[in-house]
């Protein structure tokens, strides 16, 4: 593990990515200290120019601050990232393990369903389940969950596969051990380094989805969030660019940060397949 | 910044878009002669159809409010006009309404129009398609047709408004020999609308545009004075603005065009903006709480809530002008009006003192009471006097968690009372006994049903007042028991009036005699012409 | 005849997946509360019990599940999608009128960004570690982690209000029916340049990094230095020896982006109001118009089943061997 930390801390990507990954779950953590009124708060006059008024990023439409909303933002975009790649891990590493482990028919079932799902456009789907479910928090995440699993399914299960022809499964097999606890003590740990990468990426993923469904205006209404904002404030972007603007380059940051991260995590826990 | 800087802002910021794109001002005078005395409109969203009959969305009575036509048509102050009957004749006792018919208008297809055609829409057709015709004709005991152009409606007792359930989209009148003994709903003659109105369709190119050409043998000499009327469908808010801007459209109307928009186009040289015309709809909107659940049925916390709303910021902020503050039920541009009422300026100290007085009291983080509010899917407007309402209410203590839904499951949601509050704008159709009582009255709480007394008001007095007022036929005696009712309704408050809408109608300013009547760009436009 | 059989087992497992689809997204739907006619009623104005009625057994929402259903995959086998209760159209039309846009969007953004990836991934690779590496895979990298929404009204913001170059909004303008065929195809063409780019943009930003990588790859095999160590020329290597190996993942992996690239269109539609099949799965959504939503779904699967084959054969076409195999 050391060793991996080390090759981690020595590119120059992962450092990057990790400083800002932590300026941005700072600012989530701080967001009530930085701007304790809720962001929904009208906070002075509307249409106000990034500086004017006493607000850095300006204000919309009915005066609500943009900074405040961004900071806020914030904890949604984390939040509702991490919480659907669980979910989606959740689905996707079962899945995926019991058809490569298996294998022969629940195989063949496992992924035809999973084929079935990549045929149907996620996004789409995903507009779909939010709007029949109502969108709130959980459903939100349920959604993306349920859209972003297949690529983890594959993984997972290509993984175990390979895993599975070692000797050491083969000897622990022979053992006489239950399926289930090979699978899980033996061949899931030798196979999980990929999956926590691409989970990594799986996180990126999901909060531009969230940021796509909230532009859409099927977002939690309780919750501000970056995808809300530049929705709002896309009619009135001939007037009001600001609005627009400072939203989207803090979903460009938080996305650049994941992504960079989940590189460096792939060079440090695959060293096979990186590069230099 | 203040207003007028902020005007200015709009204006730079706005106008520089386009211009380059299209060429601002040359191309629209060469597309305006392009129709040569046509007229280019905006449509949105397409309709469905254009049989008024069936259908009474917004963009159906624009449009098919040109190709068909009711009875009468009503002055901005509402009092009637002629349009297919060119006099009539009220009874003493109020009961008897006798229309003389004009006598030489015809049907689209050539088919002479008759009292017969009358009967058959009043009494058959709409009353089996139209659920407000339906409510308006089953208070006549007959309808009848004396000879060819006079038709009698003889009513079960007095009915003072009903005179203005002859408008196009309230009634419009439908061809006989192409509709009786139909399965009207799947009637092919609704692809190709035969109407008496003084424009026929000429072509409708799905998702693109309706062309209406002039009727040459509409009843009245030398109208209608357009040749032509194009709409077109354009479904994106900023392309309506543009298509404004640059002469593509000369005309739009309702909420074509964004409320923060309005004011930089009205600017401009060669449009006009009027909000006149919309008399007849005096659409108002309110906060509305669902009087069946606690703590909204103690009209202590009804007050406290309106007491933390402020109108005018709704006006400023969310409709940029286009509305002005409601007192009460009653639009001030609709009849039986009355300003003496009780009014509520916004005032958080006494919406506070009134909560603790009902022991609504508040925990550590200042929250006295967690409410829901359901979340109007039509458009940012609504989602913006959502968040309003949630910001206004945490000022008492009252927390509100917003729930969005699609437009499928608001309606099943209000229309099931399965909300604690959401937000509603109703027309009133010119007299409260129209459009307003429906949503007071406890005859009219009406489960499954939108548009309703959704709230379940239930007052026996009220009942009573609006009920006398409906049928009395002196207006001493009905503004009497409406002054009454308002005066009443707004100390209970069943809902939380907020604002009076404003349309803006954006048009040409080369075109004349455009809004003629409190239905404006709903009626036939037989009038409109370009100024020589 | 073993190839018969295999086009032939191909053919009935994706007519199987389709009805699964149709099934799956039938279910979802109805699953929903509230149904078109209380939409309608709604939008109308004024309702009663009887309108409500009236409109749920003319539409036959009236009838129980099972038999909406079996009606539904009778209609789908037999390529009729139903009726747009709302729109009083067929839906098959309804489609049909928004396919071309979306086509045109979708493959427009499919080549432009495939034949960027591959372009900028071959410049970045050959100059690798050079600076010009570092600033493509330093804007890839960014492009990758913008939302497509957003890039689409930056790029408005940019284009249209700030230097007036191309159209904000729209397929073409509202007179386009008075234009010669050359002007409305220019005219087409202009609107279609920003959200083109949009949509491709991102892919691009992929294609060009898994370009970039590959190509490195390829330059480190043994016959690439044979081919060097003959001494042909590095243009005549990179066509003859690297181009071909290193654009094969690029393509594989473009073929099975294409679902994500038609969820993409759904908001590029939105962003830009391009009249395609996006605005119209969007339109039907808020408005509960289950069979365009359900016909938008099947349409969009089989696009994505088709392209899938079309990069198979574009595959076979860059690399013979595989159709040896």
């Amino acid at each position: 593990m050391n060793k991996t930390l080390r090759t981690f801390l020595r590119r120059p990507a992962g450092i990057v990515g990790l400083t800002l990954l932590g300026l941005v779950c700072l600012v989530a953590v701080l967001a009530p200290l930085l701007y304790p009124a809720s962001p929904w708060d009208i906070a002075g006059m509307p249409f106000a120019r990034p500086g004017e008024d006493g607000m850095v990023f300006g204000s919309d439409t009915l005066g609500r601050d943009i900074a405040a909303g961004v900071v806020h933002g914030a904890r949604v975009s984390l939040i509702i990232g991490v919480t659907s790649t669980i979910a989606a891990l959740a689905i996707g590493v079962t899945l995926g393990a019991v058809a490569g482990f298996a294998g022969g028919m629940t195989d063949r079932v496992i992924v035809r369903i999973t084929e079935i799902f990549q045929t149907i456009p996620n996004f789409v789907l995903a507009i779909l389940l939010v709007a029949i479910l109502t969108p709130t928090l959980s459903t939100i995440i349920f959604s993306i969950g349920l859209v972003s699993w297949p690529p983890l399914a594959r993984l997972t299960r290509s993984q175990v596969q390979s895993v599975a022809q070692r000797e050491f499964v083969q000897a622990a097999r022979c053992q006489g051990q239950s399926a289930a606890s090979v699978l899980v003590r033996h061949v899931l740990p030798n196979a999980i380094s990929p999956i926590i990468v691409t989970g990594s990426l799986t996180v990126a993923a999901a909060i531009l989805i969230e940021a796509a469904l909230s532009f859409m205006g099927l977002g939690d209404p309780n919750h501000m969030s970056w995808g809300y904002m530049i929705g709002a404030g896309r009619t009135v972007i001939r007037q009001a660019w600001w609005m627009s603007v400072f939203p989207g380059l803090a979903i460009l940051l938080t996305v650049v940060a994941i992504n960079l991260v989940g590189e460096a995590l792939n060079d440090a826990l695959n060293p096979r397949i990186s590069r230099s | 910044m203040n207003r007028r800087e902020f005007s200015k802002l709009l204006l730079a910021t706005g106008t520089t878009g386009v211009a380059a794109q299209t060429g601002l001002f040359g191309d629209m005078v060469a597309y305006a002669q392009n129709g040569e005395g046509g007229l280019t409109a905006i449509i949105q969203p397409e309709p469905p159809l254009l049989v008024v009959a069936l259908n009474q969305q917004i963009p159906v009575g624009i449009i098919g409010g040109k190709l068909y036509e009711s009875l009468l048509s009503y002055d901005f102050d509402l009092s009637p006009r002629p349009q297919l009957a060119k006099s009539w004749t009220v009874s003493e006792d109020g009961l008897t309404y006798t229309f003389e018919l004009v006598d030489n208008a015809k049907w689209h297809d050539g088919t002479p129009f008759t009292a017969a055609d009358v009967v058959f829409s009043c009494d058959v057709m709409l009353k089996e398609v139209h659920p407000r015709a339906r409510a308006n004709f089953d208070r006549c005991e007959s309808i009848t047709a004396e000879g060819d152009h006079t038709v009698v409606f003889k009513l079960k007792e007095p009915f003072a408004p009903f005179l203005l359930a002859f408008e196009t989209s309230s009634a419009p009148i439908m061809p006989k020999h192409l509709y009786e003994g139909t399965d009207y709903r799947n009637n092919p003659a609704n692809d190709t609308p035969v109407g008496t109105g003084p424009f026929k369709l000429a072509e409708w190119v799905r998702g693109s545009h309706i062309r209406l050409e002039a009727n040459a043998d509409y009843y009245h000499e030398g109208e209608p004075g357009l040749t032509e009327i194009f709409y077109r469908v354009v479904p994106d808010g900023a392309s309506r603005s543009v298509a404004m801007e640059t002469g593509e459209a000369q005309l739009s109307q309702f909420s074509d065009i964004e409320t923060f928009d309005v004011q930089r186009l009205a600017d401009m040289p060669h449009l006009d903006l009027t909000t006149k015309g919309y008399e007849f709809f005096s659409p108002v909107l309110w906060y509305e709480p669902n009087l069946r659940r606690e703590p909204f049925n103690d009209v202590r916390f009804r007050k406290a809530m309106r007491l933390l709303l402020d109108p005018n910021f709704i006006v400023e902020r969310i409709m940029f002008g286009l509305a002005q503050p409601a007192t009460g039920p009653i639009a001030s541009t609709t009849k039986f009006y009355d300003a003496n009422v009780t009014t509520y300026e916004q005032d958080v100290e006494k919406a506070n003192a009134l909560l603790d007085e009902m022991g609504l009291a508040k925990d550590a983080d200042g929250k006295r009471i967690t409410i829901h509010h359901l979340v109007v899917p039509f458009g940012e407007m609504w989602t913006r006097l959502a968040e309003y309402f949630r910001q206004a209410m945490s000022a008492g203590g009252i927390e509100v968690v917003l729930d969005s839904t699609d437009p499928g499951g608001f309606a099943e949601t209000v229309s099931n009372w399965d909300y604690d509050t959401t937000c509603n704008m109703l027309y009133q159709f010119g007299d409260p006994a129209l459009g307003v009582a429906r949503s007071y009255i406890s005859s009219n709480i009406r489960k499954g049903v939108m548009f309703t007394n959704t709230q379940g008001y239930e007052n026996a007095e009220v009942d009573t007042l609006f009920a006398e007022a409906a049928v009395q036929t002196s207006e001493e005696a009905r503004q009497e028991r409406y002054s009454k009712a308002q005066q009443i309704l707004c100390d209970e408050l069943p809902v939380l009036w907020m604002t009076e809408q404003k349309f803006a109608t954006l048009y040409d300013n080369r075109i004349a005699d455009l809004i003629v009547t409190a239905t404006g760009v709903n009626a036939n436009f037989a009038k409109a012409h370009y100024v020589k | 005849m073993r190839l018969l059989r295999g086009i032939v087992t191909k053919l009935a497992g994706i007519v199987l997946a389709i009805l699964v689809i149709a099934t799956i997204n039938f279910t979802l739907v109805h699953s929903a509360p509230g149904d078109p006619a209380s939409v309608m009623a709604g939008q109308s104005g004024a309702t009663d019990e009887k309108f409500l009625e009236e409109l749920r057994a003319e539409y036959g929402l009236d009838k129980p599940f099972m038999v909406q259903l079996g009606t539904y995959l009778k209609k789908v086998v037999t390529l009729d999608l139903g009726y747009s209760y709302r729109q009083r159209r067929p839906v098959n039309e309804l489609i049909l009128d928004r396919l071309g846009p979306t086509l045109l969007l979708t493959l427009s953004a499919f080549f432009l960004s495939l034949i960027g990836g591959v372009v900028f991934g071959t410049l970045a690779g050959l100059r690798h570690g050079k600076w010009s590496d570092l600033a493509i895979s330093l804007v890839a990298l960014l492009l990758y982690a913008t939302p497509v929404f957003w890039l689409g009204l930056m790029l408005v913001l940019i284009f249209s209000i700030q230097l007036e170059w191309l159209p904000a909004f729209g397929y073409v303008d509202m007179r386009a029916s008075s234009f010669g065929r050359l002007e409305y195809a220019w005219d087409v063409l202009r609107h279609l340049f920003l959200p083109a780019i949009t949509l491709g943009a991102i892919y691009m930003a992929v294609y060009t990094r898994l370009m970039r990588a590959s190509l490195i790859e390829v330059a480190a095999e043994d016959h690439v230095k044979t081919a060097r160590a003959k001494g042909l020329g590095e243009g005549a290597i990179l066509r003859g020896h690297m181009l071909r190996n290193a654009a094969l993942p690029v393509v594989t992996f473009a073929g099975l982006q294409v679902g994500a690239l038609v969820g993409g269109a759904v908001v590029v539609e939105t962003v830009f109001s391009w009249p395609g099949l996006g605005r119209l799965t969007f339109d039907a959504v808020t408005a509960r118009d289950y069979p365009v939503l359900l016909g938008i779904f099947l349409v969009m699967s089989v696009l994505v089943i088709v392209v899938n084959i079309l990069t198979d054969l574009l595959q076979r076409l860059i690399d013979p061997r595989i159709a040896v195999r």
